[in-house]
């Protein structure tokens, strides 16, 4: 029996290595992405390069899609438009790559988007959350975080509607925020501007009355910060301290925006009932700041202990799962800025997948045909898409440093482990 | 007039800070007629140093100043043989620096970038968050001090320029470098030396810096036109008026940061630029040009 198995085995070997060959003497997918490595958004774009590695890395090691390695293809765009532009177009051109990835900040993807609409590609968009991205009529959009920077507000609000008693709740509230695509449309959402087309003027949306009218409080400050080479920040926290805003709502559009603004808030002791920032998850921001980070509030995308559970390669692979994975290879926790181009690595993993091909035609049919009981599975929760590439029925989570940990406070329900508010701000 | 005070308190100290970031810049302008736009990357180098001797041995980024300076200007010394001292003689040797000076800092930005990573850092010692209270006023510690040195060190630059007699050679050769030669000043050295302390200075600020504002490799970028505006303001290579410019412009800053909004105030360096050399060319302090 035992001699009999021995040619059969032998066979066998030589088939599965044969097809293993094969596979990978297929040509690989070419996917192409172009990130601010360099200049004002470097931090940020290189977290989206480890992310996005760490990801590809992991498929290749499990065999690759549909037979084929992935080679991913990263260019640093110095934080310029006109560079990533340009990059994109060579990537589509020259590189002919099968597949994009997309790139850092509204301010790049904006411009970034109308280049693959006009060659017909899937433009999955890590972080590039504002609205009139969304709003130009491009087909093959899909945003990979919970929703439009306009929208964001609506989790602010619902926090402290839902955890704050009513008797206690601020009254006013000073709104500063860095003057770039990002912090603006979150502050359209908070205030109820209308969100117009840069160029044409349109209308898009109306967000009045915004969520702090919602909320019933009264704007004592309203002030913009340039979005590069700013260096006032004591000036800046003499202001919100003249203010004598009870709710700060400032909008970083960087964690070091957010340590610059911290540490010159603590310097002055201004002591408000509460601090919202739409930037400071990072680990840095709390090596930086230490202690003066308890009871800030930040939305984020990601949090470690969010038991979402994703799929990887056609196995299950959750949030929990990237966490080991990243501290494996990097030796260091990730954080949001690392979490969201793995999801959406993963989604479009198991997009190529679905459409059976790299045609993205196929693959952005298919990413629309995602729905509620059938959507992409990534670390960040499940994801489907209405036709301009906005996720269906997801919000941002709220969460809020507490003795040296981020905690997730808002929504209460969708998690386990979800930690009272810390209301009011404590002293500094 | 709390209001006014506080402004003025702010301004004055920030601009203390400024000054010493723009003083190496003037410095080697005023003797080699380079425009270092790689300056604010040595002060990032500088900021490094003291950061992670911070970090690692709890050493005082006050304390760790003269390392930083010590380093820098070694370094400079380095950075003037190899790259800028051989076309000294040349005719377009200013236009040349502007070019060399670039590449010097995309080069030192991306080495930054491979050692250190792309995380911004700032240095943390106790007084960068505290304040001194002068009745209803308030002065930050942090920029009270770094504000304070950067005075002292600026005023032992100039007790150096004005008594020594390596410092009458410095200034010889920038009022006028053939002059100085034909008279024995060995202007190479000078060179060379002026270079070392201009880089010095920059890692001096650096380590000031260090815990006043965060930094990461490509910040350095951001820093260039406020620190060209402060220089052109008070007259390229012209110390005191590097000074002057810093302290005007940052408190011209606050004030407008204070009562227009933020996103005026550091519109203030670049439009101060823009009407000095419309309407005054040579800076406050400098001499008409021809």
């Amino acid at each position: 029996m035992k001699h009999r198995l021995i040619p059969f085995l032998a066979a066998a070997t030589l088939v599965v290595s044969a097809i293993s060959g094969a596979a990978f003497a297929a040509e690989p997918i070419k996917v192409g992405a172009s990130l601010p490595l360099t200049g004002g958004f470097s931090v940020t774009g290189d977290k989206h390069k480890v992310g996005y590695e760490l990801c590809v890395g992991m498929i290749n090691d499990n065999g690759g899609i549909l037979g084929r390695k992935i080679d991913l293809i990263v260019s640093d765009n110095r934080s310029d438009t006109e560079t990533a532009i340009s990059q994109y177009e060579r990537m589509i051109n020259v590189d002919k790559v099968d597949v994009i990835f997309g790139t850092f900040s509204s301010k790049l993807t904006f411009p970034v988007s109308a280049i693959t609409e006009r060659y017909g590609m899937v433009n999955p968009i890590p972080s590039g959350g504002a609205l009139r991205i969304y709003s130009i009529g491009h087909k093959n959009l899909f945003y990979f975080q919970q929703n439009a920077a306009e929208y964001i507000g609506k989790t602010v609000q619902r926090t402290l509607t839902d955890l704050v008693d009513t008797s206690k709740m601020p009254k006013t509230v000073a709104i500063v925020r860095a003057d770039d695509f990002f912090a603006n449309g979150i502050a359209a959402g908070l205030l109820g501007s209308e969100v117009k087309l840069p160029g044409s003027g349109k209308v898009v949306a109306n967000l009045a009355p915004g969520n702090l009218a919602n909320l019933g409080m009264k704007v004592v400050l309203n002030e913009k910060w340039p979005e590069e080479g700013f260096s006032d920040w004591v000036t800046l926290a003499n202001s919100i301290k003249r203010s004598n805003a009870e709710f700060l709502v400032a909008l970083t559009a960087s964690a070091e925006e957010a340590v610059q603004l911290t540490r010159a808030l603590q310097t002055l002791k201004y002591q408000p009932k509460a601090i919202y920032m739409s930037q400071g998850t990072q680990n840095e921001y709390l090596d930086s700041v230490g202690k003066a980070s308890e009871g800030i509030m930040v939305h984020s995308s990601w949090h470690p202990a969010a038991g979402w559970k994703g799929v990887l390669s056609g196995k299950p692979f959750g949030n929990k799962d990237f966490i080991a994975a990243f501290k494996a290879r990097y030796g260091a926790e990730p954080d949001e800025d690392g979490a969201i181009p793995f999801a959406l690595c993963q989604g479009m993993e198991q997009a190529i997948r679905g459409a059976g091909s790299t045609d993205n035609k196929k693959i952005a049919d298919w990413m629309h045909a995602r729905t509620a009981a059938d959507p992409v599975r990534t670390i960040l929760g499940p994801f489907h898409w209405d036709d301009v590439g906005l996720p269906v029925d997801k919000s941002h989570l709220m969460t809020q440093w507490q003795g040296g940990e981020l905690r997730f406070i808002y929504p209460t329900d969708e998690f386990e482990g979800t930690s009272p508010i810390l209301y009011p701000k404590p002293q500094w | 007039m709390t209001d006014i005070l506080q402004i003025l308190l702010i301004g004055a100290v920030l601009g203390g800070v400024y000054a010493l970031m723009a003083s190496g810049l003037t410095l080697i302008f005023g003797v080699m007629k380079i425009i270092n736009l790689a300056h604010p990357v040595f002060i990032i180098i500088g900021a490094y140093i003291s950061y992670w001797l911070f970090t690692l041995v709890g050493l005082d980024p006050i304390l760790s100043m003269p390392i930083a300076m010590i380093a820098l200007f070694c370094l400079g010394i380095v950075v003037y043989k190899l790259i800028f001292e051989r076309e000294a003689s040349s005719a377009k040797y200013s236009e040349m620096t502007v070019l060399l000076t670039f590449a010097v800092a995309l080069s030192f930005d991306g080495l930054l970038g491979v050692l250190f990573g792309n995380i911004q850092r700032i240095t943390s010692p106790s007084y960068a968050v505290e304040a001194v209270m002068l009745g209803d006023l308030f002065l930050p510690k942090g920029q009270f001090y770094a504000g304070l040195i950067s005075i002292a060190l600026i005023g032992a630059l100039v007790a150096f320029l004005k008594f020594t007699r390596f410092g009458y050679a410095i200034r010889a050769t920038t009022q006028n470098r053939e002059a100085a030669q034909l008279l024995g000043v060995n202007v190479g050295l000078v060179s060379t030396i002026t270079f070392g302390i201009g880089i010095g200075l920059a890692g001096a600020s650096g380590a000031l810096i260090s815990f006043i504002f965060s930094f990461f490799p490509a910040r350095h970028w951001e820093w260039i036109a406020l620190l060209m505006s402060l220089i052109v303001l008070g007259g390229m290579g012209r110390l005191m008026g590097a000074v002057v410019g810093a302290f005007l412009l940052a408190i011209v800053s606050a004030f407008v940061g204070s009562y227009f909004g933020s996103t005026w105030s550091m519109m203030t360096f670049y439009l101060a630029l823009f009407l000095i050399l419309l309407v005054r060319p040579q800076g406050l302090f400098g001499e008409k040009m021809e």
